[in-house]
């Protein structure tokens, strides 16, 4: 250690020079006016050395002041002569007060020291807690090992937790981790001392991982202290630092194991914290599956019921149908079924988008034979409304999935045809939007309310006041699905001139081989 | 009178009511059908309970509030609770979709004959089958054998033959009973529809007159029509 025993000595040096200077101070005086006893002039430089520089250079400038006064200015001059029982007690006065100056100044700086600790301790430890606040486990941890190791000056600090059977870990600071360094070792690289205290090269660490704190004494270069929660080790505090440094002092353990008991109560609430959103996501899937079973029950028996009747009403035998009216019962059982069918579509879409299972098969297509294709294909939903369909004749073909993105459309139509009453028109407009292609469906129906725009395309959700709307309320849910698997984005909202409006987009991007027209 | 919401629904119940002899009128929200029912009077109401705007249970309220047209339930609502709250409000019977146009007719049948003879307490004696109740004189008779009730036996099957194939809920029938303070205690009204099987039914197993609708409360079977629809 040399850096302590360079300020020790330094300090001795500063205590003779203090002595020195005050002999000169005293020469000088004596110049120019003789006065008869000027050593007590010596005791202000013993003040000041005990007071800055503690007990033993005081001491050391107390003798050194004692020798000078009686060189330079007691008869017989530069002779070391201790005559008269007066310097006797001049020099037991000058030792006791640089002894008790010293040790009263020495204390006064260990107080002082000692509160500055408490401080930092503190300060340390409110910042870790307020660090730890973060939502982000991973986040608060790396903040307070960053933190420990500004701290503690050292150069790496990690963390490692288990919560809930998950590991986190966190690291501050450029040294490899001990891990690394072991496999290294293992490896028998030699070591070298040229590459010491280089990022990623660091050598010198030897001893395996131990649980539980390591003495200070043995270890000073890998410190690491145990966080303990009821059910035993759930992790550890690690500084590391190079082999330059100061060993570990107790101070800093007693702080890193204060830290270490903050994260093992951070670990038990987050663990708590896991339990409860656990608890929340049950209940909300609970929540989904009600819905589910509601929208089954309600949804799935209505065409059944109009297609049971139907073909009661066929079957009895005491009525004769005209054929007008049998072709209209089964006309109807072939609409409900189409109807039962697009329901159950739809929910199977749904689950596997909601399972990342359904990926946009992309080709490139013609935009307005694919509009085209919906409108006709939903003729018979859209026959009580007038629809107007305007495709920019100048669009470039766009590479989609063509059968989602007809899902899509047809969703979006026949959620118009729900909402807006019969007779009134929806518009289908088609146009480019800078990088994008936009489609829009447009109504002029009641409109949205602002406060439910965000929930529309939460599956199983229908704008309020229409409960009884036909479908399931998975139709926009699996459009924004498909939309947004196909890199697009898609929206509600209402027009200015009332109504509401579904719009759109999908990227035009640099895509496989058309296929063109169809 | 039809009130549905799914016209397909409407159209087939519609052919079939004509076809068996009814006029019909329809509406397809709950404004519409208290409108058309100030219109037509009709002598039964067949009514789904998902309407939009309005709940089609007001429907039931703004009815019965001023008559006692019958109301046959239609919905998809399957719940306990939602058939028994309809009944509570007055509804008089319930089906549950997808439904038997058979049965449908058969229930529309049935409670239009009840509305043509109001048998409910002007008769002195009520007769079904083979089960005789002299309400003169509190005497009830299986196949002409006396049968011995207590007298909360003989409450209990007086309310039930007030309502002929009406389905009752426990809390019809704790009220009609016990008095209006009891309304939870469906215990004893299970004990009680026990003892009157053993008593009156010819196999209180399988019973012909009282009828357990599951998860709603009982009916009272008069008519041999609802005793074989139902099954």
């Amino acid at each position: 250690m040399k850096r302590p025993f360079v300020r020790t000595a330094s300090s001795y040096l500063i205590a003779l020079a203090a002595v020195a200077v005050m002999s000169l101070v005293i020469g000088l005086i004596l110049r120019l006016i003789p006065i008869g006893n000027l050593s007590t002039l010596y005791l202000i430089a013993v003040l000041a050395v005990a007071t800055r520089l503690g007990r033993g250079p005081a001491i050391v400038s107390a003798i050194a002041a004692f020798v000078a006064f009686d060189w330079f200015f007691v008869n017989p001059l530069h002779e070391i002569t201790i005559a008269d029982p007066a310097e006797w007690v001049s020099l037991g006065v000058f030792l006791i007060t640089a002894v008790i100056t010293g040790e009263l100044a020495a204390s006064e700086r260990a107080r002082a020291k000692i509160a500055q600790r408490r401080e930092r301790e503190a300060l340390l430890l409110y910042d870790a807690l307020r660090l730890m606040a973060d939502p982000d486990l991973d986040v608060a941890l790396a903040a307070v090992a960053e933190r420990v190791r500004a701290e503690m000056h050292v150069d790496r600090a990690e963390i490692d937790l288990r919560i809930a059977g998950t590991e986190h870990e966190a690291a501050a600071g450029g040294i490899d981790s001990p891990g690394a360094v072991t496999e290294l070792l293992g490896h028998g690289r030699a070591p070298t001392d040229t590459a010491s205290g280089q990022p990623g090269r660091w050598i010198r660490v030897v001893p395996p991982k131990t649980a539980g704190p390591v003495a200070a004494a043995t270890l000073a270069r890998r410190f690491e202290v145990a966080v303990r929660a009821a059910g035993g080790t759930i992790g550890h505090v690690t500084l590391l630092r190079d082999d330059r440094g100061e060993s570990f002092t107790e101070h800093q353990r007693r702080l890193l194991e204060l830290i270490a008991t903050q994260l093992a109560a951070l670990a038990e609430r987050s663990e708590l914290q896991e339990v409860v959103t656990r608890g929340e996501v049950l209940r909300r899937t609970d929540e989904l599956k009600t819905a589910l079973l509601n929208a089954v029950s309600h949804d799935l028996r209505t065409p059944l019921a109009s297609i049971i009747a139907s073909t009661g009403s066929l079957r009895q035998h005491d009525v004769t149908w005209t054929n007008e009216e049998r072709d209209d019962f089964i006309e109807a059982i072939e609409q409900q079924a189409q109807r039962l069918s697009s329901i159950v579509g739809n929910l199977l879409d749904l689950s596997r988008i909601e399972a990342g299972a359904l990926k946009p098969d992309k080709q490139l297509h013609d935009v307005s034979a694919l509009v085209d294709d919906v409108v006709s294909r939903m003729h018979g939903t859209t026959s009580r409304h007038d629809l107007h369909v305007q495709v920019d004749p100048d669009l470039p073909p766009v590479a989609v999935d063509e059968v989602q993105i007809d899902q899509v459309l047809a969703n979006l139509i026949e959620n118009a045809t729900k909402y807006a009453p019969p007779g009134t028109t929806i518009d289908v407009t088609a146009r480019r939007e800078g990088a994008n292609l936009q489609i829009e469906v447009s109504d002029r129906g009641p409109g949205v309310p602002a406060s439910e725009i965000e929930q529309l395309f939460a599956p199983f959700y229908r704008a309020s006041g229409r409960r009884s709307a036909s479908g399931v309320g998975l139709g926009l849910a699996v459009a924004r699905g498909l939309v947004e698997g196909h890199g697009g984005r898609i929206w509600a909202g209402n027009r200015p001139q009332g109504g509401s409006r579904f719009v759109f987009t999908l990227p035009y991007e640099s895509s496989p081989e058309p296929v063109g027209k169809r | 009178m039809v009130v549905d919401d799914e016209p397909a629904i409407v159209k087939a119940l519609e052919r079939n009511l004509r076809a068996h002899g009814f006029q019909v009128a329809s509406a397809t929200t709950a404004d519409d059908a208290r409108s058309e029912f100030e219109r037509w009077r009709p002598d039964a109401v067949v009514l789904d309970l998902g309407l939009p705007g309005r709940d089609g249970l007001e429907v039931i309220k703004a009815i019965r509030a001023r008559s006692a047209t019958p109301i046959i339930i239609l919905s998809v609502r399957g719940s306990d609770a939602d058939k028994v709250g309809a009944l509570d409000l007055g509804a008089d019977d319930y089906l549950t979709k997808p439904f038997s146009v058979d049965e449908l007719l058969a229930r529309v049948r049935v409670m239009l004959r009840h509305v043509a003879r109001p048998r409910t307490g002007t008769d002195a004696v009520f007769k079904t089958a083979d089960l005789a109740v002299d309400l003169e004189h509190r005497r009830v008779t299986v196949a002409g054998a006396e049968v011995r009730l207590t007298p909360t036996e003989y409450d209990l099957l007086r309310a039930f033959i007030a309502n002929p194939d009406k389905v009752l809920t426990p809390l019809m029938l704790l009220r009609a009973v016990w008095g209006a303070e009891y309304g939870s205690e469906a215990h004893y009204l299970h004990v009680y529809v026990a003892r009157l099987r053993r008593k009156l039914e010819a196999d209180a197993k399988r019973p012909r007159y009282l009828k357990t609708e599951p998860g709603v409360g009982y009916r009272f079977v008069a008519q041999e029509e609802i005793a074989l629809s139902s099954d």
